[in-house]
């Protein structure tokens, strides 16, 4: 027997989209934990008076009521939880946090429960918030939503040939999820990746760590951006594209603090 | 949306016009319809100044070569003002805001338009807004002070930020619109956002001198 979900309810969730409708509505993303993605509209919410609009900004965590109907849900009655000030007045924090929030949405679909993915958004956004190293915090995300999803890289054993891999510098194959032996090349294989011993060491932490973990890492030029290249590829093979949000992350990354056209 | 979608037992000429309504932003199809056989039901000549207003809009309007907002000629009207202050620019997201802000009546000063706002989840970069074009307007100095009037939501916040740190290093002032509660509106519902801006921004209430004298 399956059970109907009511047609009205609460839920936490994060707002990950927003587009302006009409004159003064605007349609809500949010990723929830128990519905996955949800699309709604938020009635008047562009008014400067309206209860709704300060609460359903981008990258706040609230708690909402859903009206569901046969296309776009109806928002009410929103609080928020936790408005992540701190990703709010730091250009880089916010570049980092609307590409996790974008990433957590492309892995969400509408209806599907991910508690998981939502708890990690939170704790993510969380930790980004005063993160000393907000590009492990990123990495960590990356490594932990592959990991959610079923993507999970092998980095212990080599994809190509199953032999357990010796502790020195191989190749990462995005197409095939995981490490190659520097030995084993395959055939007709178009991206390959530099996996130096250091940086394996570092993506075998990121699979066993947390945020606060993640966080202290300390890391080299070269791995950091060995990781990057290694992860984001990963993330890139599962969703079948880039992402939008990661042009203007690398572009506050390569100018801190220094805004250029 | 197909014609037949819209107005299954129309005649074709007004399912056309109640699909090229539809297309408008916040039209519905059942306003959509309404505005057809309203069309349908004015005089000939309303009808004629209405086409030939929706055409005065497509072939006269351009973008003014200086503030980007919308204009009949390569300078728009407000550039054109030599009675406004030209030492403040007010940095807005549409030509729409200029409307706003002119409607307010308490600014003098010159406008330029970014014609979008930052916002990474959608793909739109810096590069995208008008910005070189900001940046061109503010080498000879005579500019003391830009006003970031962008709206007070996440991406509003990045885009100033954004223009806080282009901007800040050729020695202009950047300033930002104040952010608060809304007039009429009730502190129970606001966010902790606005909470926060609303506390920090707080002003002294002017001293006045008050009669004693009851009834006076």
């Amino acid at each position: 027997m399956t059970s109907r979900r009511p047609v009205t309810y609460t839920t936490d969730g994060v707002v990950v989209r927003v587009i302006d409708l009409g004159e003064a509505d605007r349609i809500i993303t949010l990723v929830t934990p128990v519905h996955g993605l949800i699309r709604g509209v938020a009635k008047a919410s562009r008014k400067p008076g309206s209860k709704l609009g300060g609460h359903l900004d981008l990258l706040r965590h609230v708690s909402v009521s859903v009206r569901e109907t046969r296309t776009l849900h109806g928002l009410s009655q929103v609080s928020t939880v936790n408005g992540f000030r701190g990703l709010r007045d730091d250009l880089d924090r916010f570049s980092r946090a609307s590409y996790i929030s974008e990433m957590a949405e492309r892995f969400s679909v509408e209806g599907g429960a991910n508690q998981p993915l939502f708890r990690l958004l939170v704790q993510v956004l969380g930790s980004l918030e005063k993160a000393v190293n907000p590009e492990m915090v990123t990495r960590y995300f990356e490594m932990r939503l592959l990991q959610l999803s079923g993507f999970a890289p092998e980095l212990s054993r080599c994809v190509e040939t199953g032999v357990e891999l010796d502790p020195a510098d191989h190749l990462y194959s995005p197409d095939r999820g995981g490490l190659v032996s520097s030995e084993a090349r395959p055939v007709g294989e178009s991206a390959l990746l530099p996996a130096s011993l250091n940086t394996i060491k570092l993506l075998r932490f990121l699979a066993r760590t947390d945020a606060g973990h993640a966080d202290e890492m300390k890391v080299g030029e070269d791995e950091n951006r060995q990781l990057s290249r290694i992860l984001r590829a990963q993330v890139h093979h599962v969703l079948d594209r880039g992402l939008q949000s990661e042009a203007f992350m690398d572009e506050v990354r390569a100018r801190p603090g220094n805004a250029r056209l | 949306m197909a014609p037949s979608e819209t107005a299954p037992s129309a005649a074709p000429p007004v399912a056309r016009l109640i699909e090229a309504f539809h297309r408008l932003p916040g039209i519905g199809p059942k306003s959509a319809q309404r505005l057809t056989y309203h069309l349908i039901r004015m005089p000939r000549e309303e009808a004629e100044e209405f086409a030939a207003a929706v055409l005065g809009v497509k072939d006269r309007i351009v973008l003014c070569d200086t503030c980007a907002n919308l204009s009949e000629s390569p300078e728009c009207v407000i550039c054109g003002d030599l009675q406004r202050d030209r030492t403040k620019i007010c940095v807005v997201e549409e030509p729409l805001d200029v409307v706003a802000i002119e409607r307010a009546r308490v600014y003098s000063g010159l406008y330029h338009v970014l014609h979008g706002v930052i916002s990474p989840v959608n793909g739109i970069g810096p590069n995208d807004l008008k910005l070189r074009e900001l940046l061109e307007r503010l080498r000879d100095g005579s500019v003391t002070e830009v006003i970031v009037a962008t709206n007070p939501n996440l991406e509003g916040e990045a885009t100033a930020m954004y223009i806080q740190q282009l901007i800040g290093p050729l020695g202009v002032s950047v300033t930002r619109l104040a952010r608060g509660l809304p007039s009429g509106s009730d502190i129970e519902y606001a966010d902790d956002t606005t909470l926060a801006h609303a506390l920090e921004s707080r002003s002294e209430i002017p001293q006045r001198q008050v009669d004693p004298t009851p009834g006076s």
